[in-house]
């Protein structure tokens, strides 16, 4: 194990490197520019295994990427709120595409007005695009998804975004595990996909089709999104026996008479984790795969369980209707025989969230009959 | 190019393709690709070629054509000849097409960015001069006077045409030309020449549009010729934004412009007092050009 | 481990099947074709020669296509070539760009080449009817020609003991090189025609003799009776008609010709004669006197202006009124001068000149004989062509009888309809009507050598002459280049009409319709 003390970005950055990629085409953007700032640098010092360019929005950024994986290259891309929002038509695009990207998303609020704070609004806006999500809570977290998502999307041949809190993990040093390099770059492997430009073999990519074969091939894409979990779980699998740390679809901390669940991602699952030991019956999950929903791993859960309650720490709002991993998560357990009532904690705007506030969250919510939102400015 | 030397299997164009009944895009990309193939890719963004491409499981080009959305036609350009290159194929050319609104309007950002950047591909827009793919609507290489379905008479375009030849001259690119298809031997001889430059190449190709236009679908090649020999659309390289060269000028005095004008539904209605402050424009225009082709003379 | 997802193919919209199953061809509601228009050139011909069709033949260099459609016409391009006037060239709208296309020159070298290069071998046919030819001159050859092909066992009656006629015996070696006319004669023998010479009709054969034998006779004795000009001393030793002084001269013997020589007459004939001439050892001085004016000489202009170039003089407005001899033997001549008026001639018997000369050629004209027509006492009805039925006219026309003749016999003898002979009445593609916009095959100024280059000058007037630029124009992939030759494709053409406004030669129209 070799730590060293770093942010979330530059862990973002890092595992970039250790996975050798052919091109990042990347804008700048607060709070992500340390990404970009630190690929650049070991491109500069001939240690990022491919190109780096400096493109004129965060549109052509992935528009570039777009065309590199069509090409068969393996790309990387950074941004964050406003600029993913930019990227909206080609963030559809690339899904529809069946291109592998790898694409870091730095939760930061979208203006207006302007705003900084993280609120996890832009990348679960995006929820609907087709692209795969999973929230980190702390760089290590990072550095390792970011490298399991290339082989994530290589292997299904859909895009990835990594997303983490602004400020909370980009800008927060912690002690991370950097794999050797030789040993990451043996473990992820060079790019295998089939390119889709082959001049050998001219084909009329992505041209336009009836809605009969559009059917088709939105069937084709959900299907195949849904086998991610299964892929996850087994790329975890081997990255546990080569470098010693797994993760789930979901994780979970359930101690023993655990009735109620707190349901967070990303900065504030850490949050929870701190503070679940200071309350009863409580359990945490955090969820780290966001799209595909994992509807059965949360469902199992529960029903091992028999959750009554379950508390939704929700960093966004989805205006007119509340928390979006609320809804996500009242979609997922309809069905069940007895479905936990649901109760939502919006901390939209980028509040933070102490263990002080979670603790009277948790104590106001107590209550198991009414579907109820609760909101994270009340408890400051 | 002499046509005798032409022969069915270098053309990459296929036919039964859907283009309008004497379509100038369909021409002036069946004289690219020709010119350029076999090794070949295009990236194609939104326009009236998304459509003649074809639609799966057919083709209407011997060559890949990656689609992209609108505004991205530079950048996904961009990509593509990285990776192409990432991927050891560093013999393919690769050619965006973009229509002039992908070029002049939403796409003109990844058009500069990539310029700047001095991307290695070829970037040609082919100039029907409004949307037309969508029903004729205003862009802004809509020449001034015409009338288009978002400028429908008593309205006509206001402003003058884009001079997209001289934003990339400030560009400082390597290479830069006008085209038109009436004049193909002109057209090769610069895409041939284009494909042997390395960093970001451009050509603007006018490609006259029987609907869009409202003209027969026989007048096509007369039109291009006409545009050239009016001096409308002069045919001129610019090398590295700083030498201009003309490569094909009419004998004589240019025709005046009213004869172009007057063949085409688009200026019908115009008045004569905008006729005469356009032939004034292209007039002007045309000095312009004599003067930085004086001024720029290589003594080679 | 999972099973490898790579090799399952993505499920993404490609296609990769060409459009070409898509027949736009469904489109059209017009429809271009190629319909010929009247080019001027064969307006001029004297023979309905296809001339653009052959020139674009020798353009792409296939030799035996050009032959092809030549024949259909003219067999004897090497003999015409030397021989026609070429009214075609006169006619041709190049010249008024550059310089006119050189049609006798790629017409001589398809005759060569035929002659040097293609041997189709004897056709005559056994099952065949036999049939007779009177003549050996043009028209006769060509009426034998075209009857040989077709399978018919021909056989030419020739009065003289050489074959060929005018061509022969009228026209000079250096109007037409002796090599390529033997050439000629010869290969008709080796493809099955046989000849008859020293055969006259009407004396040792007669006509009725012909009848019995053969299936249909053709009349082609030509017109050899010489015109007199009815003057005092015409008999006289040193006089000589032109015939008889070119047959001599055509037949190698040395005429009996004394310097200084003159010749009387305007025409071809009298142009011939004094050029001949001039070329005989010890003949210095040849005076020509024709009774009009220089405009009004029927001769092809090009021969007088060589005579003249060579050195012959030439006296216009004069005839001779009387011949002066010595001894029985011409010793010069008295002229008066003439001048036209709306009577015909004047004779101003006041003037004359005196002009002493050693020769003196009457070059008056010939006249058909009809005596052969006397020994015939069947009521049959007959074919005649050549100078018989004009009067003297052209090797041209005289061939183009014989193919005509020969056409209406298989049409009787086959029981086919009888072909038609006249072009439509339109008038020719002028060179206004020529779109040279594309600028395409202009590139190539002034004449050249090369034959297939000169051919390539050809502006088609009215016809496709191959040049390429509806292929070079079309957006629809709708032409397709076989053997040079430009087919449109109907199954992708949408009418769109690019190829029919930028054809440079008018060949195209558009109809209504698919």
């Amino acid at each position: 194990m070799a730590y060293e003390l770093m942010s979330g970005s530059q862990a973002a950055a890092v595992a970039v490197q250790r996975v050798g990629v052919d091109l990042v085409a990347a804008y700048p953007i607060t709070p992500q520019t340390a990404i970009v700032e630190t690929l650049a640098n070991f491109e500069g010092r001939g240690e990022l295994g491919g190109e780096f360019v400096s493109v004129e929005s965060e549109y052509a950024a992935l528009a570039c990427s777009y065309g590199a994986a069509a090409a068969g290259a393996r790309v990387f891309t950074a941004t964050a709120s406003h600029g993913l929002a930019y990227m909206h038509e080609m963030i559809h695009w690339c899904s529809g595409a069946r291109v592998p990207i790898v694409m870091v998303n730095v939760n930061r609020t979208i203006g207006a007005p302007w705003s900084l704070d993280p609120d996890q609004g832009d990348s679960l806006s995006q929820r609907d695009t087709g692209w795969m999500q999973i929230y980190c809570s702390g760089a290590q977290e990072v550095l390792d998804t970011v490298m399991q998502a290339f082989l994530l999307s290589e292997e299904l041949l859909l895009p990835c975004m990594v997303v983490f809190d602004g400020f909370y993990i980009s800008h927060t040093y912690e002690a991370v595990d950097v794999p050797d390099l030789e040993k990451a770059r043996a473990f992820i492997g060079p790019p295998t996909f089939a390119a889709q430009v082959q001049p050998e073999k001219p084909a009329n990519i992505h041209a336009l089709i009836t809605g009969d074969m559009q059917a088709d091939l939105v069937r084709s894409r959900h299907k195949t999104m849904l086998r991610a979990p299964a892929v996850f779980k087994e790329i975890n699998q081997r990255f546990a026996e080569t470098f010693g740390r797994s993760y789930g679809v979901i994780d979970s901390v359930m101690p023993p008479g655990t009735k109620r669940v707190i349901f967070a991602a990303g900065a504030t699952a850490e949050t929870v984790r701190w503070t679940l030991p200071e309350l009863e019956e409580t359990g945490m999950v955090q969820l780290r795969m966001f799209r595909p929903f994992p509807r059965e791993d949360i469902c199992n859960l529960f029903e091992a369980h028999d959750i009554e309650q379950v508390v939704v720490v929700d960093r966004n709002c989805s205006t007119g209707m509340g928390g979006i991993l609320a809804q996500e998560l009242q979609a997922a357990i309809y069905g069940m025989e007895k479905p936990p009532a649901v109760k939502d904690l919006i901390l939209a705007g980028g509040i933070d969230l102490t263990p002080d506030m979670l603790i009277r969250a948790m104590t106001e919510t107590a209550s198991v009959d009414k579907v109820e939102q609760k909101w994270g400015v009340d408890l400051r | 190019m002499r046509i005798e030397e032409l022969n069915q299997e270098s053309e990459m164009l296929n036919p039964g393709h859907n283009a309008c009944p004497g379509c100038g895009a369909a021409l002036a990309v069946r004289y690219l690709t020709r010119a350029l193939g076999p090794n070949l890719a295009i990236v194609l963004t939104a326009s009236c070629w998304s459509i003649i491409a074809g639609m799966p499981p057919l083709t209407a080009l011997k060559c890949p054509i990656l689609h992209c959305p609108f505004p991205s036609a530079g950048s996904v350009g961009s990509g593509v000849r990285r990776g192409l290159n990432a991927k050891g194929q560093h013999d393919t050319t690769v050619v965006v097409l973009a229509g002039d609104g992908g070029t002049f309007d939403i796409g003109l950002q990844a058009l500069s960015g990539a310029a700047q950047r001095n991307e290695d591909y070829l970037f040609v827009c082919y100039d029907n001069e409004a949307y037309m793919n969508t029903g004729m609507q205003t862009s802004s290489a809509t020449p001034f006077g015409a009338r288009t379905n978002t400028a429908p008479y008593p309205l006509f375009k206001e402003g003058q045409k884009k001079d997209i030849m001289q934003i990339m001259a400030a560009h400082g690119i390597p290479y830069a030309a006008t085209a038109t298809v009436a004049f193909p031997e002109d057209m090769e001889k610069k895409l041939k020449k284009a494909q042997e430059i390395r960093g970001f190449r451009f050509m603007h190709i006018l490609s006259p549009c029987p609907p869009g236009w409202g003209t027969d679908s026989s007048d096509t090649i007369h039109l291009s010729r006409l545009a050239v020999n009016t001096g409308f659309f002069p045919l001129y390289e610019i090398v590295n934004g700083v030498s201009w060269k003309m490569t094909c000028q009419p004998e004589g005095k240019r025709t005046p412009l009213k004869e172009y004008l007057q063949n085409q539904r688009r200026f019908k209605q115009m008045e004569d007092i905008r006729i005469e402050a356009l032939q004034e424009e292209v007039d002007h225009d045309w000095e312009a050009l004599l003067e930085k082709i004086e001024a720029t003379k290589c003594s080679d | 481990m999972l099973p490898d997802i790579t090799t399952q193919k993505p499920v993404y919209a490609y296609g990769t099947e060409s459009s070409a199953v898509n027949k736009t061809g469904e489109w059209r509601f017009l429809t271009p074709e190629r319909v010929p228009g009247l080019s001027p050139c064969r307006q001029g011909c004297l023979l309905d020669g296809e001339v653009p069709a052959w020139l674009e033949a020798v353009k792409r260099e296939q030799w035996e296509e050009a032959w092809q459609i030549m024949s259909r016409n003219n067999p004897f391009p090497a003999l015409t070539g030397y021989t026609c006037f070429h009214p075609c060239t006169e006619n041709c709208n190049r010249s008024e760009l550059d310089s006119g296309i050189d049609i006798p020159s790629v017409e001589k070298a398809i005759g060569l080449w035929r002659l040097d290069q293609y041997k189709p071998g004897r056709h005559r046919d056994l099952l065949k009817d036999e049939i007779a030819v009177i003549g050996s001159g043009p028209a006769g050859l060509s009426c034998a020609y075209y009857l040989n092909r077709a399978g018919y066992r021909v056989t030419v009656y020739e009065k003289s003991d050489q074959i060929g006629g005018m061509l022969t015996l009228g026209i000079p070696e250096y109007r037409l090189p002796r090599s390529i006319l033997n050439k000629e004669l010869n290969l008709l023998k080796e493809e099955g025609v046989e000849f008859v010479t020293g055969c006259e009709i009407g004396q040792d054969l007669s006509l009725d003799d012909l009848y019995e034998k053969y299936s249909e006779v053709f009349l082609a004795p030509g017109a050899w009776k010489s015109r007199k000009a009815g003057i005092p001393g015409e008999e006289s030793r040193g006089v000589w008609n032109a015939l008889d002084f070119l047959s001599e001269f055509n037949s190698g013997r040395q005429p009996e010709v004394t310097d200084p020589v003159i010749v009387i007459g305007g025409g071809n004939a009298a142009i011939d004669s004094a050029r001949s001439a001039l070329r005989m050892n010890g003949i210095n001085h040849v005076t020509l006197v024709y009774r009009r004016s220089r405009a009004e000489m029927p001769a092809y202009q090009p021969e007088v202006e060589a005579a003249e170039n060579e050195g012959v003089e030439l006296i216009f407005n004069a005839l001779p009124g009387k011949i002066e001899t010595v001894d029985g033997k011409i010793s010069g001549a008295e002229f008066n001068y003439s001048k036209t008026n709306r009577q015909g001639l004047a004779v101003d018997k006041t003037s004359s000149f005196h002009k002493s000369c050693g020769t003196l050629i009457m070059a008056l004209g010939q006249e058909q004989d009809s005596s052969i027509f006397s020994s015939l006492e069947k009521d049959v009805s007959f074919y005649a062509g050549g100078d018989l039925v004009t009067g003297p006219a052209t090797v041209s026309e005289a061939i183009r009888a014989g193919r005509i003749a020969a056409e209406a016999m298989i049409a009787r003898l086959e029981n086919l309809p009888e072909p038609e002979l006249c072009l439509p009445l339109e008038d020719p593609v002028s060179f206004e009507d020529l779109y040279l916009e594309a600028s395409v095959n202009l590139d190539i100024k002034d004449q050249q050598e090369m034959p297939e280059k000169e051919a390539s000058r050809c502006l088609g007037c009215g016809t496709c002459n191959s040049c390429g630029i509806c292929y070079l124009f079309c957006p629809d992939m709708a032409i397709d280049i076989v053997d040079g030759r430009y087919e449109l494709n109907m199954d992708y053409c949408k009418g769109c009409g690019i190829c029919y406004r930028e054809c440079p030669s008018r060949a195209l129209v558009l109809k209504g319709g698919k």
